[in-house]
Formats: structure tokens, sequence, C-alpha cells
């Protein structure tokens, strides 16, 4: 296997117009019922990504239902009630103490929420996505993702923002590295310093070519996720993930996204979606002997949702 | 399945939920309620069709189906003809959801499809939102109006100067009249160069000194209060909360997932039509307000007048260029209440009591340095 190039082993095999189509019929339903078919679609649009990305010719699949993530929907927005409700409260009663106090919890409680919304999604989604029929699974402590979500946050604070770099790849080493397929799993090698040093590279870069840059940053940014990111299997044996973005390909998409976005006003958008999963799919290559086949089913269904559309309430971007 | 499908063999990929080993398995039509699945190694097993525990799902290249308890055992068949011989035959048997009838219908002409919708949403917005939302008011008590316009009135009245003399007088003034029958205007004279006054829901009505210099005569100020008291008689600020609520809610629940050119697009249309509206309730203000006057013995146009005043105010002085967005002053308006000032005609009793009371708050002789405001804009 030396010396062979990083094999080509993902593809995204889904069609602008196709997506259009499971859009359009979305926002139909979701006007239709005042809102309340959200859960749906979004199961709907979720399937629809799965079943046309394939690895190795096999789609994966997406295992979550409406009505499950609309018990989760009802959950999250009761939840999210009775925070704002408690505010609200608060600052009806005109005391001003009481109104800080409210305002306190406010921004506390959603900031709490986080670590839960990442914790919670990450269990769900990873439990609900299956390829050749094994499940993936997420088997992180909450305990320790608000560990270091803490830690990390009062550093962040104290140290102006710096810190947000080791901040961003400690909780990403956390999470991926306790994400599985069966009984294989994979583990993530990035570190602080060296996405510190990427990202001020990128800043500054970006600043000096008046913006050029940003498609080079982006492509750092990216490489620095796949080319971290390793699939241990339980025979010792590993695959590396490989990149091979580069800054003008990059360039391409954006700008051809972009043009298309503007002239269409906004209605390539499923076209648009589908050139980037197709680049993104297309550039993450695969290297090393491992046997696919060999895989066991190891993981328990999780089937609570509410982690997850909390973070679509909250505008929290698990999933990157 | 049609008698052709049954002979046929179909390559299939079946995946047993134990191992991520996928097997090159084919599948048979055995009868109507069973499919018949042939691994590579030899071993068959009926595949149920008709079993609660059975779920298939087609995308737009494969047919899925799984069955059992998790780890749940799958079957995926890309075989064009048998998925469109499946798909049939469970439509016959009812097991064909509403949303794949739906999407086929979506796939069979989505230009059409999507300009249907797209027709169908304008509709909504343009005559089914206001509707709602108005409709929604009338649901909330007035008691409301006047809790957000005593709040509102709580936090800017420490930036505002008002003259108290001048108050009572505008109060006594205003009282003389039946302007809002639901609710009980409160009158304040606020000592500012503008030539301006607002209204807040429940009954605050602001007239600023500015306004109050320029006008020659009580029905012009009657008529002034009569615009005002209409807009808080007729909610036009809880119709207009309202209605910018319930289209940025809509807005929110249709692109809630799309980009932000669209967002972008719909939020400035959603702008210009709510500035539309306004320009609508401005209209209604003018023309109950004549309504009242009349009612009050007063001549209808008196609001001509005032319009003229504002028109001239306008042109002259920069510092009422806010005044013109929310009062689009246009001939339109001015002949619009000139007409309905002609079809209401002049009262029979001339009201004459407001005259000496307008003297109160219009001494021509007190302020001559009109030109240097007092306060700060």
């Amino acid at each position: 296997m030396l010396g062979a190039p990083p094999a080509q082993r993902f593809a995204f095999k889904g069609k602008g117009g196709d997506l259009f189509v499971v859009l359009i019929v979305n926002m139909l339903l979701t006007f239709i019922t005042l809102g309340l078919y959200y859960p749906w679609a979004k199961a709907r649009k979720l399937s629809w990504y799965y079943e046309h990305t394939e690895l190795d010719g096999h789609p994966f699949h997406f295992h979550g239902t409406g009505s499950e993530m609309f018990r989760g929907f009802i959950k999250a927005i009761a939840l999210l009630l009775l925070i704002y409700g408690t505010y609200i409260v608060g600052v009806l009663t005109k005391e001003v103490t009481i109104v800080l106090v409210g305002i306190l919890v406010m921004f506390v409680g959603l900031l709490a929420f986080i670590p839960l919304v990442i914790h919670g999604s990450l269990r769900y989604r990873s439990s609900r996505s299956s390829w050749r029929g094994i499940h993936f699974g997420y088997r992180g402590q909450l305990r320790e993702l608000y560990r270091i979500c803490l830690r990390d946050g009062l550093l962040t604070l104290i140290t102006l923002g710096i810190y947000a770099s080791w901040f961003t790849i400690n909780v990403r080493r956390y999470t991926l590295s306790h994400m599985r397929y069966g009984s294989s799993s994979y583990a993530y090698k990035g570190d602080g310093t060296e996405y510190f040093l990427l990202n001020l590279k990128g800043y500054f870069l970006t600043l000096f070519t008046l913006g050029i840059y940003a498609f080079w940053w982006q492509r750092d940014l990216f490489n620095y996720y796949v080319n971290n990111l390793v699939w241990n299997f339980q025979d010792g044996k590993r695959i590396d993930f490989k990149s091979t973005a580069t800054g003008g390909g990059f360039f391409g998409l954006m700008v051809v996204n972009l043009l298309i976005i503007i002239f269409t006003l906004g209605i390539g958008f499923a076209w648009v979606e589908v050139r980037t999963m197709r680049y993104v799919m297309e550039n993450i290559r695969m290297e090393g002997d491992a046997d696919l086949n060999a895989v066991v089913q190891t993981e328990q269904e999780h089937k609570n949702a509410m982690a997850d559309d909390l973070g679509d309430l909250m505008d929290i971007g698990v999933f990157f | 399945m049609c008698s052709s499908e049954v002979e046929r063999e179909i390559p299939a990929v079946f995946y047993d939920g134990v191992t991520s080993k996928p097997q090159e398995a084919t599948v048979r039509v055995s009868d109507l309620n069973s499919l018949e699945v042939v691994l590579p190694d030899g071993a068959r097993f009926q595949w149920p069709l008709e079993h609660k525990g059975m779920e298939w799902e087609r995308s737009s290249s494969m047919l899925r189906l799984s069955f059992g308890d998790h780890p749940r055992r799958v079957l995926l068949i890309r075989d064009e003809l048998f998925i469109k011989s499946f798909v049939l035959r469970m439509r016959y048997t009812g097991r064909q959801g509403g949303y794949d009838r739906i999407l086929s219908f979506a796939r069979s002409g989505p230009v059409a499809f999507f300009l249907g919708v797209v027709a169908l949403l304008v509709c909504a917005y343009l005559w089914v939102l206001p509707w709602a939302a108005e409709r929604l008011v009338l649901l909330v008590p007035t008691s409301l109006d006047e809790r957000i316009g005593e709040a509102a009135y709580q936090q800017m009245a420490f930036a505002l100067k008002e003259d108290q003399g001048k108050t009572v007088a505008l109060q006594a003034f205003g009282d003389a009249m039946e302007l809002s029958p639901s609710f009980e205007p409160r009158y304040h004279v606020v000592e500012d160069a503008q030539v301006n006054a607002f209204a807040l829901p429940g009954g605050h009505i602001v007239v600023f000194t500015g306004i109050l210099e320029k006008m020659s005569s009580a029905g012009e100020l009657a008529a002034l209060l009569a615009h005002e008291a209409t807009h808080v008689e007729k909610r036009h600020s809880t119709r207009m909360m309202a209605r910018s609520m319930a289209g940025y809610l809509f807005l929110s629940l249709l692109i809630g997932d799309v980009n932000a050119v669209v967002t972008l697009v719909a939020e400035n249309a959603n702008a210009l039509r709510n500035l539309d509206y306004g320009r609508g309730l401005e209209s209604e203000a003018d023309g109950v307000g004549q309504e009242v006057l009349f009612a009050n013995d007063l001549d209808p146009m008196a609001m001509v007048r005032l319009l003229e005043l504002l028109e001239r105010e306008a042109t002259d002085v920069p510092e009422v260029l806010a005044f013109l967005s929310s009062h689009p002053l246009t001939e339109d308006r001015i002949t619009a209440a000139r007409e309905r000032a002609g079809s209401l005609g002049v009262p029979q009793r001339p009201n004459e009591r407001l005259g000496v009371l307008f003297e109160q708050l219009h001494p021509t002789t007190d302020q001559p340095t009109d030109e240097m405001p007092s306060s700060d804009n």
C-alpha cells in the first residue's frame, strides 16, 4: 500500500433538481401545518442527504423519524419557554434585583445548554445513522464534556478569546474520539497550538491579500479537520483520512455558488448544496488496508431527539 | 406483482444487521405477500410484505426494505422495473404514505409544482395573513394597548420636556370633544421645534409646540387630535405590531432553512409592505378623523388645512424628514380629504367653545423667538 495515492471512496450522488423537489414539498407541508411539520421536514431532508452519500458504492442511511423528532421538538420548546417565561415573569415584577437575576439565569441557563446540545445531538444523530446496516454511535460522557467546556470557556474569557482555538480543538478531539462505527472507532489527532497558528496565518494573510487568501484559509481549516481523523479497527488496522481539497478548488466552488445564489435570487439553493456536498465528498480520501467488511454491530438505539431539536431552536451548529 | 415480474430474479444487496459485510442477494416474487431472498451461500428465506415490522422507503434511485427489531435487516434494490411494480403493489393495498404521493406528484412536474407552491404562499401572505392578524387583534383586550402605551410613555417621558400648563389646556381642548369612545386620550404638549405629533397605543397623544405654533385655527388642532385619536381608537399600533409579527413569523417559518439572500429579499419585501400598510392607516386616520370632526360639530375641511400646513412645513424645514416617512403627505391625501369634506358637508351648529380653549394654547404674543428651539431634539 505504500506509495499508493489515497483512494477516492466517498461519493455524493444527489442531483440538485431532486433536492429542490424535496425542499419545496417540505416547504409546502411546513406551511400548511403552520410549522408543525418541521421535524418531519428535517427528517426527510437528512434522509435525502444520507441516501445520496456513498462509501464504496454503499449509501448511508438516516433512521430518525419525524415523530421522534417531533417529541424532541416539543420538549425543546417547553424547556425554552420555561427559561424565557421565568425571565419574563422576573421582568414583570419590575424589581431591579429580580430582573438582573433573571437576566443572569437566562444567559447562564442558555450557555449551560450548549454542552448538553452537543452531547445529545451527537448521540442522537450517530445512533440514527448507519452504513451497510451497522449503526454509528457516540460514547462520550456528558460530565467530561461539561468539564472541558467550563475549563476552556473560562480560559477563553481570561485570554480575551485567544484560547478559543484550543477550546474548539479540545471539544472536537473529545467528541470525534468517542465516535464509533459498530466495533470500530475514530480518533482525532488535532492540537490547539497548530490550529491557532493556522488561524493566525489565515487571518493576517487574508487581511494582506484583501480577502483572496480566505479560500486557502478555508482549505487549511478543512484539511486540518480531515487529515487528523483516523478510523481504528478491532484488528489493529486503521484508515487515515486525507484531504485533496485545494484553495483553487474552494475558490471555484464558492464563487460559482455565490453567483448561482445571486442570479437565481436564492432559488438555486439546492444546486449549491449539491455542488458543495460533491466537492467535500470527492476530496475526502482514504488511506489504509483495513477490512470494512469485518465490523460488527455494537451500538444500542438512542431515540431521544430533544437535544438535537434544542440545538436547532438555539441555532447551535453541532455538525460542520 | 405483475406476472412478468414473477419469473425474474432481481439483484439486491442484503445487510444482515450483524456485520458490515454486504451480500449480493437475489430477490424473487414468491407469492402476493412475500419475496424470496436468496443469499450467495445458498441460504434462502421469505421476506413478508404485509407485516408491521416491514418498512419500505423509495428514494430517487433505489428501494430500501427493512425488517425486524434493531438491528434491522435491510434489502437494497436498484432495479427500476421492480421498483415501479413494487410501488404499484404497495399502493394497491394502501401501504403508500401520503408523503410519497405528494413527492411523486411534485416530481412529475417540478416547475409547475414550484410555481403552484409559490402562488399559494403569495396568496396566503397577501390575504390570509393580514386577515388572521386583524382577527387576532380583536381577541386581544384593549387593556393591552393601554399597558403597552403606558410602558412606552414612561420610558420616553424622561427625554420629553413637557409644558405642564399647555398640557392642561390641551387636555381641556381634547375633552371638549368626543374623539375616542373606547379609550381615554391623555394629551401632552412637549417643547420641541419639530412640526410633529404622535399617538401611542392606549391613549397618550403627544403634540410638539412646533406644530402648535404653526396653526392658525382651533379647527386645525381639532383635526390633528381627531387624526391621532383615530390611531388610538382604531388600535393602529397594535394592528401594525400584529401584522409585522405575523409577517415575521410567516417568513421565518418558510425560510428557516434557506440562505441569506432569500432572507434579505423577503425581509425587505416585508418591510416595504408594512410601510405600505402604514400609509393605509394614515389615510384611515384622516378619513375617520374627519367623521369624528363632523360628529363634534366641526368643519371636516379643517383636516385639509392641517394637511396643507404639514405639507408646507415639510418642504420648508429639513427636520421634519422623519415625519415624512411615517406620514407620507401627498397630494392624494389632501385630495381625498377635500372630497370627503365635500360629501360630509358643514355642520349645522358650529362648535364655538373650542376657539376660546385654542387661544390658551396659542398665545401669539408671549413666544416671539420661535426660531430658537429651547429643547434638544
